[in-house]
């Protein structure tokens, strides 16, 4: 057999085989050590801290576990949130993220290892996307082998679409789903594969992990069945397979209930309902199978076609009859917005409000997952050539997942591993076609030179072309697919050994481009990593003039004024974004934050926001509020905040009470939002537009006053302030503090009360007493 | 409180000794005493001259007495003769029921013979002693502070002239007081030059550190002064020093609590005035917007860190160490600004940390084969006081035969284990207490302590102890044969 290129002869198989496992575990650990490391720019670029808004409340969580101890932490009633109603935080979290820190900071002090837990916090994804590369890798391997395991694993390490979510300090529950998802589908492949309980029920294990971490639970719920149901449907139902099923749904829906937040869902509620269903499909397969061998098969025919159509309508009955009983949950809103993208808005707008629950722009597509987006699919055909049972999951994993990633920006996260995985089987298959030194017998292709060369054409003609052409290309000369193209062009074409490519200078060029592709791969998710995804959001970044790095940091100024010079029980209202930082790092009283389980509190927040001080102040006094934070980036050009937001809680508010709020209000006659001296009266006399403003035009002495995120001028003479006082305001006026008045002591209305004080003469023809500060 | 002097006495000793005391009054006169108060934010300082003059021979006690007020703020005192450098031994007496005051005795150097004099200077500093008037004042507003004292400095002996002068940090004095009917003097109780005040001369007071002279003839003054400077307290201070030896290590961590004690802010903080404020040069004299520390020279890996992050807001200069034995007159300066201008009556909290150089602060002592360490109890920040503080040593694992030495005595002191990274047995820790420091205060706690070449190991023995035992448990797992069939 000729040889592109010689091997060398005199290696035993036992030295091959251990220097390629020891080689594995080196790439494996460097792998990891990739993975983590590219996850510290956050770190790096700024400090050890806690990202964003929902770290900080499990930040929150987990101090708390981690000092008073997992019962005192499950039963943690909240009473600073939601005031005045509070929050069983226990019973309304995934408390597996928590958990996990809780086990390791307790290890880690029994080891005499004081490690602080915010560093366990902040280091914990990088941590485990390590695991999530070997996880993968593991997966990898049952699709393929080990070399397209280390690719996977690799990919997954550094693709911009996990570390956006996985960055030191983002202390999510995403930063170990990945790894439970991961890990939970390679052991139901293994389960599967093997026909092992125990693998089966090591699915059911890591699926409880999974439940008690993320609400992400309910894909693997759906996949697993999904899987099951298109391998009955195949024809494919195996022992393997009930065995595999059985243990997982058995043991992993009892050990889910155990989660107090999931409790009896997943027997009430229609998410759960296709696991069930497939569990009682494959009990009667199995059954049907037994007594296949035991009747005739004309007989079996008979009894399997009147079985079917009546148990059939027997469960379709009575799922209908439980949903309508209300037994079995309907669907969910938010599911619903997993299929209607305008659905969210019309009917849930506290979700459509969440930039990550928009739909995906293309781009990010290719600035999340860069080349692999184009190999994935090649992936996804090399997975129907051989089409085992594994391969029909990666299969349906990877349309299910491209549909949700289209539908939310948040759900790229879940596409991004099987991105990988299908990726990394092309790649390899790619590799290991180029690689191989073995060639085609030329004698014996007497008839083939044209197929040589078109082969060899294809691949120099893919180096020529552009990245995007080149995947596709270099995806095609694979054995298998280039195999299937020639044997339709040419049924009587020569045998399979004629197959294969010649000469090093093509295998050269295409491992070249090859390699190039995973260079650039990279160094894209380098710079994506370093300069999209890392930064805290609590903290902000600019750069000097002579180039340094400029810290703004008011978000941290103001909670800290507010956690050191306010009562301990001051009740801070603010917009719902901000309340599990106030919670973090304030340490005070929140009416409403992240966790939006109550939209008419929000709703309260928002009318009190949108409407006018007197309007306001009864809301404000009934709820205790002594202070209320408003976010305003006029000043530096922050373009997130609350004005900007502002139409989201006129929205939550009209939701509620919509004769008092109305939308279109807050706009000018043209149909435009404005801030300047054309804005509308509600919007000018709004809480919301007169804390961001007041005395905002002063500060600029007389020039005109201009709005830097919205670019327009800000009225010269500004609001003022009759039932709120400016407490405090940030170095940068980003947040801007205000303390809402107690009632006049003379019993006057507060504006009465003002304009007295400041000299002003009382109109008479005005009653004033009229107007009561509390009802 | 913490005094430098040592109150050797019981109680009971002492109301024995007490009467000895008061017959020892015939022993010496005050030919003049003259009190010089600089007043200031959150510390007084006093400075009081006594020219003595020895009525027996041998006289080589002298007493000196504070009143019940001036004893409860006074956290330093200490006296010298004129002239020179060294402190002479103070002892405490305690409080005397009878007269109402406190009584210290001074051992003079040497023994005075009849008519023989000295002048001796007894300085103190006096904590809490003023306090804002008007308690609140707008941002805009000017600080004013009113200070309390008594007119007559109290003896146990007559004296002849007395004359106390009270100097304002600035000469904007709004008012003080003009005591009526004061019987030892004839002219104008009270003159004012520029920003000082002077009351007296007074002449010929009998013995008046008694009951009756206190109720009697003592008057209280107040002067109401204006200060340009913020009045800044640290209301609570905790430092950690942990020794290292095999990082040769010196980690200092301080925890500081601020909070401005000057007048409460009226209203609420308006970011605009203070902008325009800077914008025009004219800081309002009560905010602290930042704060500069003197922290030892050769520090590195210098962090400052409140409950929520990094305090990005500072920044900071080194130097180099400085060789043993040489003066500190080098230091690597913390500008640290805290995350808001502190304005009257906030609060606010940091942990400011760093690592130095062992060798900069220990020796070892072949002798008696002890290492010793000086700790710095606190970092002097000028014109401020420290309610409470904590020092805590922490040494290394393994150490024993521990001594410490403190340049004044401890509230409370006490030795505990510490647990950190990798210890098996834990480190001595020992914590001294404190109460009301000044910048008198500065010193060194020195620590002495053995550390047996074995301790050294314990840590890498542990740990390698630890990872075999792993590998050991790998090794057997990965041959144990868990299959219940075999194939």
């Amino acid at each position: 057999m000729p040889l592109a290129y010689s091997l060398p002869s005199n290696l035993s198989p036992a030295t091959v085989t251990n220097t390629s496992s020891l080689l594995r575990i080196i790439s494996l650990a460097l792998i990891s050590g990739a993975a983590i490391a590219s996850r510290l720019f956050a770190v790096i670029n700024f400090e050890s801290i806690i990202h964003e808004f929902d770290p900080w409340f499990n930040y929150r969580a987990t101090r708390v576990l981690a000092e008073k101890g997992f019962y005192a932490f499950w039963n943690w009633f909240d009473h600073t949130a939601w005031y005045p109603l509070g929050r069983v935080v226990g019973g309304t979290i995934y408390p597996g993220l928590m958990a996990t820190s809780g086990v390791i900071y307790n290890v880690l002090h029994a080891l005499n290892l004081p490690v602080d837990i915010r560093n366990i916090c902040v280091l914990l994804a990088p941590g485990f996307s390590a695991l999530t590369a070997w996880s993968t890798y593991m997966f990898t391997k049952e699709m393929k082998d080990e070399s397209a395991g280390l690719l996977a694993a690799a990919f997954i390490g550094i693709a911009p679409g996990y570390i956006s979510r996985s960055v030191a300090g983002s202390y999510d529950n995403e930063a170990i789903a990945i790894f439970l998802l991961m890990f939970t589908f390679y052991s139901w492949i293994k389960a599967l594969k093997t026909g092992s309980a125990f693998f089966g029920t090591l699915t059911a294990l890591f699926y409880f992990y999974m439940v008690a971490a993320w609400g992400g639970y309910a894909f693997i719920t759906n996949m697993i069945p999904l899987h099951a149901l298109t391998l009955i449907l195949m024809g494919r139902f195996s022992s393997r397979l009930y065995v595999a099923y059985s243990s997982w749904y058995a043991i992993g829906t009892l050990a889910s209930m155990q989660v107090p937040f999931v409790g009896f869902q997943p027997v009430r509620t229609s998410e759960h309902m296709a696991a069930l269903g497939v569990f009682g499909l494959l009990q009667i397969v199995a059954f049907a199978e037994l007594v296949r061998a035991h009747v005739s098969s004309k007989q079996f025919q008979s009894i399997l076609f009147g079985s079917v159509i009546g148990i059939g309508l027997l469960g379709a009955l009575a799922f209908g009859g439980l949903t309508y009983k209300g037994w079995i949950a309907p669907w969910t809103g938010r599911f619903y917005s997993l299929w209607d993208t305008g659905y969210a808005k019309k009917y849930i707008p506290i979700i459509a409000s969440v930039s990550e629950h928009q739909p995906t722009a293309w781009p990010s597509f290719f600035m999340d997952l860069q080349f692999l987006i184009f190999l994935f699919p090649a992936g996804v055909v090399l997975c129907f050539r051989e089409l085992r049972d594994e391969h029909v999951f990666v299969i349906i994993y990877a349309v299910v997942a491209s549909y949700f990633a289209g539908v939310m920006v948040r759900l790229m996260l879940t596409l991004t591993p099987v991105v990988c995985v299908a990726a990394a089987v092309a790649f390899s298959s790619l590799l290991d076609t180029y690689i191989d030194p073995v060639e085609p017998e030329a004698s014996d292709a007497a008839a083939s030179p044209a197929e040589g060369t078109s082969a060899a054409g294809a691949a120099a003609a893919a180096s020529d072309a552009g990245s995007s052409k080149k995947a596709k290309k270099a995806a095609a000369p694979d054995p298998g697919v280039a195999s299937g193209i020639l044997a339709a062009v040419a049924p009587s074409g020569s045998g399979p050994k004629s197959r294969g490519i010649f000469g090093l200078d093509t295998r050269g060029l295409v491992v070249f481009n090859a390699l190039g592709m995973l260079l650039f791969f990279v160094l894209h998710c380098t710079y994506v990593t370093s300069s999209a995804y890392s930064s805290p959001s609590v903290v902000l970044a600019s750069t000097n003039p002579d180039g340094s790095q400029h810290i703004i940091d008011d978000f941290r100024e103001a909670y800290y004024w507010l956690r050191q010079n306010t009562p301990e029980d001051a009740v801070v209202m603010s917009w719902w974004d901000y309340g599990y930082q106030i919670a973090g790092m304030a340490d005070r009283p929140t009416l409403v934050d992240n966790n939006t389980w109550n939209n008419t509190h929000i709703a309260t927040v928002g009318k009190a926001m949108s409407s006018s001080e007197e309007v306001a102040y009864p809301i404000l006094r009934k709820h205790d509020v002594d202070y209320v934070l408003v976010i305003f980036g006029g000043l530096i050009g922050y373009s997130g905040d609350d004005i900007n937001k502002f139409l989201w809680m006129v929205r939550i508010a009209q939701g509620v009470w919509p004769e008092e709020i109305q939308e279109p209000n807050y706009f000018t006659p043209k149909g435009e939002y404005r801030i300047d001296d054309a804005a509308p009266a509600t919007m000018k006399n709004s809480l919301m537009y007169k804390m961001s403003y007041y005395r905002f035009a002063e500060l600029f002495g007389g020039n005109q006053a201009v709005d830097r995120v919205r670019g327009q001028q800000v009225p010269k003479t500004g609001p003022t302030l009759d039932y709120l006082d400016e407490a405090f305001t940030s170095e940068n006026w980003i947040v801007r503090i205000y303390q809402v008045k107690k009632e006049d002591p003379l019993g006057r209305d507060l504006k009465a009360a003002n304009a007295f004080a400041n000299g002003k003469k009382r109109k008479k023809s005005k009653p004033l007493s009229r107007r009561r500060a509390v009802a | 409180m913490s005094r430098h002097w040592r109150a050797p006495f019981s109680l009971l000793l002492s109301a024995f000794l007490l009467p000895l005391c008061a017959s020892a009054a015939n022993s010496f006169e005050n030919t003049a005493i003259v009190r010089i108060v600089d007043l200031g934010g959150a510390l007084v300082h006093l400075t009081t001259t006594y020219a003595i003059r020895a009525l027996e021979d041998g006289s080589n006690v002298y007493t000196i007495a504070l009143g019940e007020q001036e004893h409860g703020h006074t956290s330093w005192l200490e006296a010298k003769l004129k002239g020179q450098t060294e402190r002479l031994p103070l002892e405490d007496f305690g409080y005397h029921k009878d007269s109402g005051v406190y009584l210290y005795t001074v051992e003079l150097p040497k023994a005075l013979n009849v008519n023989q004099t000295a002048n001796l200077v007894i300085e103190t500093v006096q904590t809490h002693a003023t306090y804002p008037w008007p308690e609140e004042a707008a941002q805009k507003d000017p600080q004013s502070l009113k200070y309390h004292s008594e007119l007559l400095v109290l003896s146990p002996y007559k004296t002849a002239v007395q004359r106390t002068k009270i100097k304002s940090p600035s000469p904007q004095v709004h008012s003080y007081t003009t005591p009526e009917s004061v019987e030892f003097t004839t002219d104008a109780v009270v003159t004012k030059a520029g920003a000082t005040i002077t009351y007296g001369p007074f002449y010929n007071i009998p013995p008046s550190a008694t009951g009756t002279f206190v109720d009697k003839k003592q008057k209280e003054i107040v002067v109401h002064y204006a200060l340009d400077f913020p009045v800044l307290e640290v209301t609570k201070l905790e430092r950690a020093a942990e020794i290292s030896h095999w990082g040769a290590n010196l980690n200092i961590e301080d925890n500081y609590h601020f909070h401005n004690a000057g007048p409460r802010l009226k209203g609420h903080f308006s970011r605009l005035e203070h902008q325009s404020q800077g914008y025009f040069g004219r800081p309002a004299p009560h905010v602290i917007p930042s704060l500069q520390l003197h922290l030892p020279a050769g520090i590195h890996n210098v962090y400052y860190y409140d409950l929520v992050g990094n305090v990005s807001t500072s920044a900071l200069r080194t130097t180099p160490s400085i060789p043993k034995g040489a003066e500190a007159n080098r230091f690597s300066v913390l500008e640290m600004r805290p995350r808001y201008p502190i304005m009257g009556g906030w609060n606010y909290s940091f942990t400011l940390g760093w690592d130095s150089p062992l060798a900069d602060y220990a020796g070892f002592d072949s002798k008696t084969g002890k290492y010793v360490v000086g700790v710095p109890i606190m970092t002097v920040i000028p014109g401020t006081v420290i309610d409470d503080a904590e020092v805590k040593i922490i040494l290394p694992e393994g150490a024993t035969d521990i001594d410490y030495y403190a340049p004044y005595p401890a509230l409370s002191e006490r030795i505990s284990t510490h647990i950190s990274y990798l210890d098996t047995v834990g480190r001595p820790k020992v914590t001294l207490k404190y109460k009301q420091l000044t910048d008198k205060h500065g010193g060194v706690i020195y620590v002495t302590y053995k550390v047996p070449s074995t301790a050294h190991l314990r840590k890498a023995i542990a740990s390698a102890t630890a990872l075999l035992g792993f590998f050991a448990l790998g090794l057997a797992v990965k041959r144990l044969d868990t299959r219940i069939r075999r194939k």
